[in-house]
């Protein structure tokens, strides 16, 4: 807040007189250090552009944005954490297309530049694609964390392959230790958690193109292939020896609590598969790299699907137009804009142009190096799905599959609210 | 008589017994957040409030060593402390998370390349080796040992003093203040000129108006937050702290005007016909009678408007809480705090207890007239 007072007040002393100095409202989801960091991106610009910008978090960002944009007092950028809702804004006219040109500019210098401008592109009011998101900020999901003097007090080696994964369970299990902690609490969104373990599976059991289709709903939730990938994650999950404190255990623990057991002694469990944002919710002093680490949630060797990657990412639009908005967005193409998040926690980038020195911690760079040599990268398909599957029924029913309910029943109930949405 | 005289102590008695366990029932959730706001994150996940406050044995997650490294001829040694000075007794400990419980205090575990730990009992320890060990990751220790409570004001601390906090929570602070003193008064006076109309002025329509006011009181306020809105946007308010004035007004008036005009109702008739056969005004017998004698109605009234619009959020960010950030309440600032995904319950418990000083002094100040307030509503 601090720096942003003080560049504002700078920006304001250096701007007066000159007309191109606008207040610009930005809204997003962060919050704690998180919002440090933001923060002092949007100082950067606020330097460079001599704007006058300040930043709100929100942690129910999700409903204020609407209710705000209904309202008409909408700010000038939002900060979407799900396209899917990006999505509904744009068809109703709440968004602003960005300039001609951002998409060729993404598609050049964005890694899966594509894949990319197909993630902030949305039919608007009128029914016309356009380009409305930019995506800055990106979290890579698929990672397993584990304790490494606890993989080498019990002679573990780190699983490359999923079928190395599921031997290393057993073996686990026969010492007499719990490979897993997976919780599913999360307030409100209990059970996301678990619909990252489904679209994980789904990566791993089939192709891409079968997971485009299921996120777009032509594959139905009710298909063998995808009852097939909710049954992976219950091999997983529903095995009472498995998971810390057994399968009953899963959807009443927080997702936030769950990393704990991982540290406690004896161990809970040896591993704990959760997006690269988690280490927040490590006990205080656990040094990533050293006390905990990560490796990539493997592939399986037989199934010939390379190395897919899921990820998730926050996409910048424009809600109320203004020219410092576009100014943003056009800063936020700017490498620097990058490596000042870099330099700080809990960042990761496709942006090709970007100097990897800039990362301030080497398992931030391990991680991009994940992102960087997926073969296959795809974006958190609750995400994309309509808020009511994706941020409601997909939730719901992964909570009643860890509770018990067979995986056929869980499918059908998903997609009947999916159908009752159309 | 013998029998009643006999039951009545028996009966008070019973009535005591379950009044205080009603208390206690109630307090306790209290309690417990009240110990938790003394406790750091890891002590909330890792043990219940209740056993926080007894010395406890138990298995700590590993604790690395550290310290200052010296040369004993051969030997490498690094001496010190895992606990830190604090008060904790070791009963059994471990090098390694397969087998924490290895050692009896005293003893020296053999780890790989010539090293050896030795602990005692308080959590002294001594690790030797035979070649420097600068730069490289010294190694783990698992002790099971019985610690002290140990509470803390660091929550507190964070909360009231924190650099990076203090600014917004005091910008909070005020701002709630300009919501909340505002939008108690303006309805509690709207409502008692509505409530004297209603119980004493004869016009027609007064009943079925009544009845409107009590159907009100069953609206719940979201289905009118947008539309609401939208209004202030049409008509220029905007958001801001007369929008939010406005709404809690809006929202608070059906009960305050049903309370207040059936404690007004119940008032003796003679003294308003008096006033009126000497040619008091409707005006004179509202500000010189009916008011002083409402008294305890306004002050009942005034404390749940007060705890209410203290302890909201929802209006307030529909109405007030803009992009702009300036615009900020205590309950916001509060859920601001626990982070981006929310997980920091020590900052909620703590919270709880800093935001929660206002109305206790509001409430302490009035709550003589609560309860007579509330009664003389109900009892005609």
């Amino acid at each position: 807040m601090k720096n942003v007072l003080f560049a504002s007040a700078a920006v304001l002393a250096l701007g007066a007189g000159t007309a191109t100095a606008e207040k610009l409202t930005v809204f997003g989801p962060w919050l704690g250090p998180d919002q440090d960091a933001v923060e002092a991106v949007l100082a950067d610009f606020a330097a460079q552009y001599e704007h006058d910008v300040s930043y709100v978090g929100s942690d129910s960002f999700e409903q204020q944005i609407l209710v705000d944009a209904e309202a008409g007092s909408a700010p000038n950028i939002a900060v979407f954490p799900q396209p899917g809702l990006a999505t509904d804004m744009a068809s109703r006219g709440f968004l602003i297309p960005l300039k001609d040109g951002t998409a060729d500019w993404i598609r050049e210098n964005y890694a899966a530049g594509q894949s990319w401008v197909d993630l902030g592109t949305y039919a608007g009011a009128d029914g016309n694609d356009q380009l409305y998101g930019f995506f800055y900020k990106v979290d890579v999901k698929s990672l397993v964390w584990y304790s490494p003097e606890n993989f080498e007090d019990a002679d573990y080696e780190v699983p490359t392959t999923m079928e190395e994964l599921k031997a290393l369970n057993d073996q686990i299990v026969a010492d007499g230790g719990t490979p897993w902690c997976i919780g599913l609490g999360s307030g409100g969104a209990t059970g996301w958690p678990a619909t990252d373990w489904v679209e994980d599976m789904m990566l791993r059991t089939q192709s891409p193109a079968d997971y485009d289709a299921w996120v777009d709903n032509e594959l139905k939730f009710t298909d063998a292939k995808v009852v097939g990938a909710i049954e992976e994650f219950g091999a997983f999950a529903r095995n009472d020896a498995y998971v810390a404190g057994g399968a009953g255990a899963v959807a009443s623990t927080d997702f936030r609590d769950s990393p704990k057991g991982l540290f406690s002694s004896p161990p809970q469990c040896y591993m704990h598969r959760q997006a690269s944002f988690i280490p927040a919710f490590f006990p205080e002093g656990t040094v990533v790299g050293e006390d905990a680490d990560f490796f990539y949630f493997p592939a399986y060797e037989s199934k010939d699907l390379g190395k897919p990657v899921l990820g998730a990412g926050t996409v910048w639009t424009i809600t109320n137009d203004s020219q410092a908005a576009h100014d943003l967005i056009e800063y936020l193409q700017d490498p620097g804009a990058h490596e000042i998040w870099m330099a700080r926690k809990g960042f990761l980038t496709p942006h090709k142009g970007v100097n990897p020195e800039a990362f301030g911690d080497p398992t931030l760079r391990k991680m991009n190096d994940i992102l960087l040599n997926a073969t296959t990268f795809r974006f958190d398909g609750s995400d994309l799905m309509p808020g009511g599957v994706g941020a409601g029924s997909f939730w719901t029913g992964m909570v009643d599959y860890a509770g018990g309910k067979s995986a056929t029943d869980v499918a059908a109930e998903v997609q009947a609210s999916w159908d009752a949405l159309k | 008589m013998d029998t009643i005289a006999g039951t009545k102590p028996t009966l008070t008695w019973a009535v005591h017994i379950s009044v205080a366990l009603l208390v206690v029932l109630w307090l306790f959730p209290t309690v417990g957040l009240f110990v938790s706001s003394f406790r750091t994150a890891d002590q909330i996940s890792g043990s219940g409030w209740w056993s926080s406050m007894f010395p406890q044995e138990r298995q700590n997650p590993a604790i690395r060593l550290s310290g200052e490294e010296l040369q004993e001829g051969e030997l490498f040694v690094i001496s010190g402390n895992v606990f830190d000075g604090s008060e904790a007794a070791v009963s059994l400990w471990g090098t390694s998370s397969r087998a924490p419980q290895a050692f009896q205090p005293g003893e020296t575990s053999e780890l790989s390349r010539d090293r050896t730990v030795t602990l005692e009992v308080n959590g002294d320890f001594r690790f030797t080796a035979t070649e420097s060990q600068e730069g490289k990751r010294l190694p783990r220790v698992f002790t099971t040992a019985t610690t002290p409570p140990d509470f803390t004001l660091e929550n507190y601390d964070k909360m009231l003093f924190d650099e990076s906090n203090i600014e917004g929570m005091a910008r909070a602070f005020f701002n709630t203040l300009t919501v909340t003193i505002p939008a108690t008064i303006i309805p509690i006076v709207v409502a008692a000129f509505a409530a004297y109309a209603l119980a004493w002025m004869e016009f027609p329509g007064r009943a079925l108006l009544i009845a409107m006011v009590v159907g009100l009181l069953v609206v719940p306020l979201q289905l009118a937050l947008i539309p609401l809105l939208k209004l202030h946007l049409n008509i220029g308010i905007g958001k801001g702290y007369l929008g939010v004035w406005l709404a809690h007004t809006g929202f608070g008036l059906p009960l305050a005007v049903y309370l207040l005009r059936n404690y007004m109702v119940g008032l003796p008739k003679d003294i308003i016909e008096n006033a009126k056969v000497d040619g008091a005004t409707d005006f004179l017998i509202f500000t010189r009678i009916i008011l002083p004698l409402s008294f305890p109605a306004l002050a009942s009234f005034a404390i749940f408007q007060f705890l209410w619009t203290w302890n909201d959020l929802l209006v307030a960010k529909v109405f007030l809480i803009d992009a702009t950030g300036e615009t900020t309440v205590m309950t916001n600032q509060i859920v601001e705090l626990l982070g981006t995904r929310g997980g920091n319950w020590e900052i909620l418990a703590t919270a709880a207890f800093v935001s929660i000083a206002i109305p206790l002094i509001v409430f302490f100040a009035m709550q003589r007239y609560l309860v007579r307030g509330l009664l003389a509503g109900s009892v005609k």
